[in-house]
């Protein structure tokens, strides 16, 4: 059954090959057309290398001006001082009297201590 | 060589120019320009044969490619009305132009109506194996498709394509 609608559909696409077989266009004749195409063609490749180049130019401009305008931040690494986020860890109690030299005697002791 | 390309092109002719009416929706001189075109990259060199299928499939390749340049441009133009300037004049518009249409026989017209009404995939792999006689492993070649979604288009489409011949008048 399946084989029968094969079998009958190939043979209206014969008829369809057949149709466009005698209407189509000869070969010389599309490759003249082609030919004759190619050396119309000139003028339009020109105008495809002139937008090229116009969009080219525009993205050029564009994006110096983004940077004149200061849309772009301008970062003097020189200048910049990073910190880790863990540097709170290094932070221990107590940790000014480590840095400052104990000073005896100047400013009285309490004697009760003694 | 480029004698041997000429001579081996113009006996794939018939077949190059059924295709190009297959991917340009039977539109005749849209279907012409494609195939003005994809001779021209053949003849330059553009397209290269590079012997790893048969010249056949490559040819019919080609003409698949540029249809769907063309369909990209047509496109393009409907958005950017200025492109026309860029990509000279418009001349296709994937509907068959009537004086195609009226020189049919009601039995083919009637098939080219049903090939009209399947997806594009359908049609592309449905003409391939029964106008070209190709298998469908070279048909999913030219399509650009892996051969278990060729043979998928393929199944669906010839199903679907029967009901709508069933379902169109006589």
């Amino acid at each position: 059954m399946i084989e029968r609608h094969d079998h009958h559909m190939r043979q209206r696409f014969e008829a369809l090959r057949r149709e466009d077989a005698a209407g189509g266009p000869s070969f010389q004749a599309t490759v003249a057309a082609a030919r004759a195409r190619q050396t119309a063609a000139p003028g339009r490749r020109a105008l495809q290398l002139a937008a090229v180049v116009v969009a080219v130019m525009a993205v050029v401009i564009v994006s110096t001006r983004r940077g004149r305008n200061g849309v772009g931040l301008d970062i003097d690494l020189a200048t910049v001082r990073w910190h880790a986020p863990t540097d709170f860890l290094l932070n221990i109690p107590g940790d000014e009297l480590l840095r400052s030299v104990p000073q005896l005697g100047l400013r009285g002791l309490d004697r009760r201590t003694l | 060589m480029a004698a041997d390309l000429t001579a081996e092109l113009e006996q794939l002719h018939t077949a190059a120019f059924g295709w190009a009416l297959s991917c340009c929706g039977w539109d005749r001189p849209a279907a012409e320009d494609v195939l003005q075109a994809s001779y021209l990259k053949l003849l330059d060199g553009r397209a290269r044969f590079d012997g790893r299928s048969s010249f056949r499939t490559f040819v019919l390749g080609v003409i698949a490619r540029t249809a769907r340049e063309v369909r990209r441009r047509s496109a393009l133009r409907r958005w950017l009305p200025l492109a026309s300037l860029v990509f000279g004049p418009e001349a296709e518009d994937g509907r068959p132009d009537p004086a195609t249409a009226l020189a049919r026989a009601d039995e083919t017209a009637r098939l080219v109506r049903a090939l009209g009404r399947l997806s594009a995939r359908q049609r592309e792999v449905l003409h391939l194996v029964f106008y070209e006689d190709l298998t469908i492993a070279e048909a999913a070649a030219i399509a650009g498709v892996s051969l278990g979604t060729a043979r998928t288009h393929y199944e669906r489409g010839k199903a679907a394509l029967r009901k709508l011949l069933e379902e169109e008048p006589e």
